[in-house]
């Protein structure tokens, strides 16, 4: 049925609530649409990354037994850090671990970047193939180099035969296995630093080359002047990525634990294997924690030195 | 036999309202200092007192072996006759021998009200208060059926906190075709340190090495390298103090190293690592290498075909015979939800005197596995079947248990000095002396401030 009569006018004395003049202006909508997408990353960067470290740094005031056992004692567990010498130990095969892995890892994928840059027939699965690593569990990728690592009968024990190295244990001689750790850890992450690479080099303005080339440029020298100092943002973001990678990544735990579990004779021994140790070999997990504020601290100084000293990656620009 | 019920709310269905009032106290809690981590993984199988969760490494697993069928069955035959159920969590052995699962679940007071314990970790879990005390659920009938030092192992001031479900003792064992390729004999079979280098060197190939002993560091490999120590009258530690700096810890450690040095013995170990016979010996990488009386069960069902023998380990000149016997524990957690059912289920599973209960443990140790069991009147069974008649049980049982010694219950601040002397010494060509006076002085550190149970 359609009614006819009018809606009753609200009386003077009723007050209601004005409502906005105009809608949210446009930008602001965008503002809290942006929000809203961040929000499950936030939060979950609060729950799982932010809680536990501020719930870390509490922890390490206190020994904690394993056993749900507390007590407090103040600032002990950073003083028992300066006679520790497997501690030093550690940080000190992280630190030459950072220092091989990152730069390799960083010509690696900036030359396999460079390579797939330009269209060629099949560009699509070369570059698949070089990404393909980092698709894999880095549990997989340990099992995986072990098999091709195995003394004496490995596929790279045979390849080596013929050299007269086919008695070279990669994973079992201290000598060679962080260096061996090196290489795997490159193998994997060079796909996807290749493709951050490639983010950067799509950047990188075409007629900027060809105007090059026409003043008679040669090929270093466009890379030289014209791709590298426009790359300087993206190889700065490589560079802190992948060194906080290499101390306290995926790469510094899974990695090491399967193919040597720290060995042989501590050779592998990272510091983020060492805090694993700590916690839930010895049940020190207040120790334990101290070690985890003091490294984090150690990244963020070395982290904010680096946005220091480059500009956050801008370098001598404006 | 039956279980004292425990007084509790019967277990109920929760509500959204109750679900998200306990997320928020796990979260509130967390914010007092307890790791939010250890809230992960727990399945909280309580169920209010009246059952009791069991986790272990065997069963209930996906590929329903022998051993999984054993743990399952033991579990059924307690449930139907019990008020107080057991059940069981089965967790991967990588996990439960070095993962987070069970210390991250006590941490959070939520471990399991009983689970497998080795003798490694036995006083780690003692001290920390979680060892239910066993011995009043334990009939003296049982306790006289133990085999001597097994119980005392698991026990402090005279209470046993672990019953030992099986005996595993450590030989070496030997290829039979590695030895006739080489041109050797049984005759051949090597009886001392130099005699080992010396055969394993005719052994050793382009493509295989001549003997084998564990390489990655850890609890196992401690354990597979103290009949060395033990062989030249060394021990870690004597009446309470450190007694590592000897001439029997420096001889050991240079034998395992000569190993290396002389390029007899691998210096990574395939598959499983050094207890893995099947993926070394069996596949031909070695021709001799050191494992434990499991490998007999190994080989039996993955390399039937295989031809192998055992020997003792060789021993230094003027040394003596010496194996370390492993085994595993049940324990009860004091800190669960029924310490004394728990602890009731433990001596009946594996201390029952009875016909049954001796037939279960005969299937555990010699049927299901190949262990020497830990009871007189389970071996007398046993052997009435035949079990240790001949072949390479009947050597482990006649010649080589008899010559062993409990694996030492050592926490992991002894535990990790000598680790790292075993490794620098193998891999890294420490100098023998230097490592075990380092290893020592670091055991003295430690032993100077220690107050926990006393160490064996």
């Amino acid at each position: 049925m359609v009614t006819t009569t009018a809606p009753p006018r609200p009386s003077a004395a009723v007050t209601r609530p004005r409502r906005p003049k105009a809608s949210m202006t446009k930008k602001r909508r965008e503002a809290l649409a942006a929000y809203a997408f961040l929000a499950p990353d936030v939060l979950g960067l609060l729950a799982f990354v932010a809680l536990p470290m501020v719930l870390a740094f509490g922890v390490a005031f206190f020994k904690v037994d394993g056993f749900g056992n507390y007590s407090y004692v103040g600032l002990a567990n950073y003083k028992l850090m300066a006679h520790d010498d497997q501690l030093w130990s550690s940080l000190r095969i992280t630190g030459i671990y950072v220092v091989t892995f990152v730069p390799l890892a960083f010509v690696v994928s900036f030359a396999l970047a460079m390579l797939v840059r330009n269209h060629f027939r099949g560009i699509g699965w070369v570059r698949s193939a070089f990404f393909l690593p980092n698709v894999v569990s880095l549990v997989v990728v340990g099992l995986i180099w072990q098999f091709l690592l195995v003394d004496k009968r490995g596929a790279i024990a045979n390849l080596l035969a013929p050299l007269g190295l086919g008695d070279v244990s990669f994973l079992g001689t201290p000598s060679l296995a962080l260096g061996t750790y090196v290489v795997i850890s490159v193998w994997f992450l060079m796909g996807y630093q290749m493709l951050v690479f490639l983010a950067g080099l799509k950047d990188v303005p075409k007629e900027l080359e060809d105007a090059a080339q026409i003043d008679g440029a040669s090929a270093w020298q466009r890379f030289r002047y014209v791709i590298w100092p426009l790359l300087r943002p993206t190889s700065f973001f490589v560079v802190v990525n992948s060194t906080i990678g290499a101390v306290t990544g995926l790469q510094a735990f899974d990695l090491v634990y399967v193919l040597t579990k720290g060995g042989p004779a501590r050779a592998t021994s990272t510091v983020v294997l060492y805090i694993y140790e700590q916690a839930f070999t010895f049940n020190n997990m207040g120790y334990a924690a101290a070690l985890t504020t003091v490294v984090v601290a150690i990244l963020v100084l070395c982290t904010g030195l680096m946005f220091a000293f480059t500009r956050g990656g801008r370098f001598d620009e404006d | 036999m039956s279980a004292t019920p425990f007084s509790a709310r019967p277990p109920s269905r929760p509500s959204r309202r109750t679900v998200l009032r306990g997320g928020l106290g796990a979260l509130a809690a967390s914010a007092v200092g307890g790791p939010l981590l250890t809230a992960c993984g727990d399945d909280n199988s309580g169920g209010g007192g009246k059952e009791m969760s069991f986790w272990n490494f065997y069963g209930p697993s996906d590929d329903q072996g022998p051993q999984s069928k054993w743990f399952v069955s033991l579990a059924e035959q307690w449930n139907a006759n019990n008020d107080v159920k057991v059940k069981l969590r089965y967790i991967p052995g990588k996990d439960y021998l070095s993962g987070t699962t069970l210390q991250t679940a006590f941490q959070s007071g939520q471990g399991p009200d009983i689970f497998l314990i080795s003798p490694g970790d036995f006083l780690r879990y003692y001290n920390g208060g979680v060892l239910q005390d066993l011995s009043s659920a334990l009939p003296a009938e049982s306790k006289a059926d133990y085999l001597p030092g097994l119980l005392e192992a698991r026990s402090v001031d005279g209470k046993i906190y672990g019953l030992p479900m099986e005996i595993e003792p450590l030989a070496m064992y030997y290829s039979e075709a590695a030895f006739e390729k080489a041109g050797l004999s049984e005759a051949d079979l090597p009886k001392t340190w130099d005699q080992t280098l010396a055969v394993a060197q005719k052994l050793t190939g382009a493509k295989r090495n001549g003997v084998m002993f564990e390489t990655l560091p850890g609890y196992y490999q401690n354990f597979t390298w103290y009949p060395f120590l033990w062989q030249g009258d060394g021990t870690p530690i004597k009446d309470g103090k450190v007694a590592f700096d000897s001439p029997a810890a420096v001889q050991a450690l240079k034998f395992w190293q000569d190993t290396i040095k002389n390029k007899v013995a691998p210096r990574k170990a395939l598959g499983d690592g050094g207890g893995d016979v099947v993926s070394n010996l069996g596949s031909g990488a070695v021709a001799m290498q050191q494992s434990g009386i499991w490998a007999v069960a190994d080989l039996r069902t993955k390399a039937k075909n295989f031809k192998y023998g055992i020997i003792p380990h060789p021993t230094p000149d003027g040394g003596k015979p010496a194996t370390d016997l492993g085994g595993w524990a049940f324990v009860a957690n004091a800190k669960g939800k029924n310490p004394e059912a728990a602890a009731k289920f433990i001596t009946w599973a594996l201390g029952s005197t009875d016909a049954e209960g001796v037939e279960r443990q005969r299937q555990w140790n010699t049927v299901v596995k190949t262990n020497v069991p830990p009871r007189k009147s389970v071996q007398t069974a046993a052997d009435a079947k035949g079990a240790f008649g001949e072949g390479v049980l009947k050597k482990f049982v006649s010649e080589i248990a008899p010559t062993g010694k409990p694996e030492p219950r050592f926490p992991p601040e002894v535990y990790q000095p000598i680790a790292d002397a075993i490794q620098a010494c193998q891999l890294n060509g420490a100098d023998p002396g230097k490592a075990a006076a380092d290893a020592a002085a670091r055991i003295d550190t430690f032993l100077k401030t220690y107050q926990g149970a006393p160490i064996s």
